[in-house]
């Protein structure tokens, strides 16, 4: 662990314990800032990381991506939000909480990804359900209290299964390494061959159906959008910008060592199906949402079905494309929670039948929103349009071109039920009653830097970046 | 004719007392004996973690049994015990199905979780080479079972204990040597996410004056 890392780690959980106990006024710039330079720090470990510095793989380092995405606006936009949420002065303990919290999701967040031993990534990921829970339960609603309860139940749940996982690859590895050892990743490829084949091979199973829960892939999703719904936005965009990314990071670790140990198939037949059944749940229940952020959680859960089914596919043009897709996600999903819930505070309701004309209202936000619900349709120019197309080309020159096919009409599908509720909320004129105007500078700031890596991954993936992405495609998909 | 060996004969045994505790919660709808049946098995899992910790010579291990011994069976059964007091006078759990055939099913699944387990050949387990994965996957299995059919928000957090005090078992008996810090960080894992159950049961009881989750029905769709 370098003096990088020291600050990527470092900055989020200082900026927790400071929130704890400053006064707000205090903390909101604070949080900002530390966003803003945390996400500096990791944007120069990923450019370390693309010439082979600074000791993380091209896996970790692309999965660090997520968080100086949406962690990098998360501090913008909560300082606005959370007088927002609470402006009187009874609402500081809430506004502490939330701050403090909130700080300490991006400090869990990040742990997964750098840390190189496989119960460590176990115990970061079971940490995120933890103050996940506790900032869904903010809210304070029936609905929020129900949602944290079924998030953390679901979700501990789901972890215990992936611990199952964690305990029979360390036992499959124990004739090779000794009853002794440091179960990190590294060693478990580098020992691929002599590890105990049926053991790798259940591991991978019971981490694909754990983690996955975390994920959001079906039939493990339930807890998603209740938890997307009822949670603060900035939580909702972490989650699902960064957790789902986090779970998918973990998944992934385990697929590189069943591919090197057993090879590719039961690995690509799982990720095929949970992925297409993902897809399949998700597309549907996007057609008849009247929620607004219920319908963005739903569109997560079709996203991580189209990367599973891209590490499904095998290909390296598949494998890169999937994980762009995770990167992309991340950057439109979180603009659109933050775009949607600046709508949701100004209309105070969810329901997409309560909200027209959000362009007229909120000329900024509803613009953005409906950017990022175009580039989570999957139009062109931005950047789900490039890593889908990468993932579906991949599909339809391997053997599995029936499932590329099926999953396309999917797709068209979801993109009916996206740009439908995407057209009643935003086109046509305000009501009356509706106050127009932003009235708010830095979530403006915040949403516009996410904009431009919505639109920017679209136009041109960054040198950088594309060697990342060659060089962790190679770390998972079989050497030819 | 394999012998059975004295740490062989003890984790067979705990393994089947650990599964009969397991059907046993499904048994009973009394809040305060699931807390109890809870401290037994955390007793036992306890008590394997120090067999093997001594026919080992892992000192790791038989410092997390004192551990668990002080944080499972005396401590949370405490807590829980204090905290099922305050939260209301009826401590009668409700139950989806009878008790009978939740033990039929409860009793379907560990025979499906151990001839999963069986047909899989992954002989690792020192003490009990067939055994120790099934034990686990069916404890795991039923724990899911006991927080589907009983709709209160403590029985389902014993649940999840149970299904944790499995996974303490498959890592002692399938992982003996995994790092003493992770055995550590499990449990630290637990405490925490009991005080976050914890926390949210107290919300839940001041909003809706009952710990019954079937309150919570209305996200859907």
């Amino acid at each position: 662990m370098n003096v990088l890392d020291g600050f990527i780690v470092g900055l989020p959980a200082a900026a927790a314990i400071a929130s704890l106990v400053m006064p707000s006024r205090f903390s909101r710039p604070l949080t900002a800032g530390a966003g803003f330079a945390t996400a500096a720090c990791i944007i120069v470990a990923v450019i370390q990381a693309s010439h082979h510095r600074g000791g993380h793989d091209a896996l970790s380092a692309l999965f660090l991506l997520p968080v100086a995405i949406v962690y990098g606006a998360v501090g913008l936009y909560a300082h606005w939000y959370v007088v927002a949420e609470r402006p009187d002065a009874a609402g500081e303990r809430y506004r502490r909480e939330f701050l403090a919290l909130t700080n300490g999701f991006a400090f869990v967040e990040v742990i997964v990804p750098l840390v190189t031993s496989i119960p460590g990534m176990w115990v970061a990921l079971e940490a995120t359900t933890i103050v996940a829970a506790l900032l869904v339960r903010l809210q304070g609603t029936a609905a929020a209290l129900e949602a944290a309860w079924k998030y953390i139940l679901i979700a501990s749940c789901g972890l215990a299964l992936g611990l199952v996982a964690v305990i029979v690859l360390y036992a499959a590895g124990a004739r090779a390494l000794g009853t002794h050892y440091l179960p990190e990743w590294s060693s478990y490829v580098h020992f691929a061959r002599q590890l105990n084949s049926d053991g790798v091979r259940l591991a991978f199973i019971f981490a694909l159906i754990g983690f996955g829960t975390k994920m959001g892939l079906a039939p493990m999703h339930t807890w998603l959008p209740d938890a997307h719904g009822a949670g603060p936005t900035p939580t909702s965009a972490m989650l699902s910008g960064v957790v789902l990314s986090d779970a998918a990071y973990v998944i992934l670790r385990f697929a590189a060592i069943a591919d090197a140990a057993v090879g590719p198939t039961v690995v690509q037949r799982m990720f095929i199906g949970v992925g297409l059944l993902s897809l399949f749940v998700a597309a549907f229940f996007l057609l008849q949402q009247r929620d607004i952020k219920r319908m963005l959680a739903y569109s997560s859960i079709e996203h991580m079905g189209i990367a599973a089914i891209g590490f499904g596919f095998g290909a390296p043009l598949a494998i890169a494309g999937a994980l762009l897709h995770v990167v992309n996600h991340s950057a439109s999903k979180s603009l659109a929670f933050f775009a949607a819930g600046r709508m949701v505070a100004r209309y105070e309701t969810r329901e997409i039948a309560g909200i027209s004309g959000s362009v007229d209202a909120l000329p900024i936000s509803g613009t953005l929103f409906v950017a990022a619900a175009l580039s989570l349709a999957g139009l062109p120019p931005f950047g789900i349009f490039r890593s889908e197309l990468m993932i579906l080309t991949a599909g339809f020159g391997s053997p599995f071109w029936a499932v590329a096919a099926f999953a396309l009409a999917l797709l068209i599908v979801a993109f009916a039920g996206i740009t439908r509720w995407v057209t009643a909320t935003t086109v046509g004129d305000a009501p009356v009653t509706i106050e127009r105007g932003e009235h708010a500078v830095l979530p403006i700031v915040g949403m516009g830097l996410g904009f431009c890596v919505v639109l920017g991954l679209g136009i041109g993936v960054p040198l950088a970046l594309e060697t990342l992405l060659a060089d962790a495609s190679a770390l998972i998909g079989t050497a030819p | 004719m394999h012998h059975l060996t004295l740490p062989e004969a003890i984790a067979g045994t705990i393994s089947a007392a650990l599964l009969l505790v397991q059907l046993a919660l499904l048994r009973s709808l009394v809040l305060a004996e699931l807390i109890t049946l809870y401290a037994v098995q955390s007793l036992f899992v306890a008590l394997i973690s120090l067999a093997v910790g001594i026919t080992e010579r892992e000192w790791d291990l038989i410092l997390l049994a004192v551990l668990t011994f002080v944080a499972k069976v005396i401590v949370l059964p405490v807590v829980m015990r204090r905290l099922s007091r305050d939260i209301s006078t009826r401590v009668e759990i409700p139950a989806r199905i009878n008790v009978t055939l939740s033990l039929i099913l409860a009793a379907a699944i560990m025979g499906v979780a151990i001839l999963t387990a069986g047909a899989l050949p992954v002989k690792t387990g020192e003490y009990l080479p067939q055994a120790d994965l099934a034990t686990t996957l069916a404890i795991v299995f039923v724990g899911f079972l006991v927080a589907i059919l009983r709709p209160n928000a403590l029985a389902q957090v014993i649940a999840f204990l149970t299904i944790e005090n499995g996974l303490y078992f498959g890592t002692v008996t399938l992982a003996p040597g995994l790092p003493f810090v992770v055995g550590i960080l499990l449990l630290i894992d637990v405490l925490i996410a009991v005080v976050v159950f914890a926390v949210l049961v107290r919300v839940l009881v001041s909003q809706e004056a009952s710990a019954s989750v079937d309150v919570l029905q209305q996200l859907k769709g």
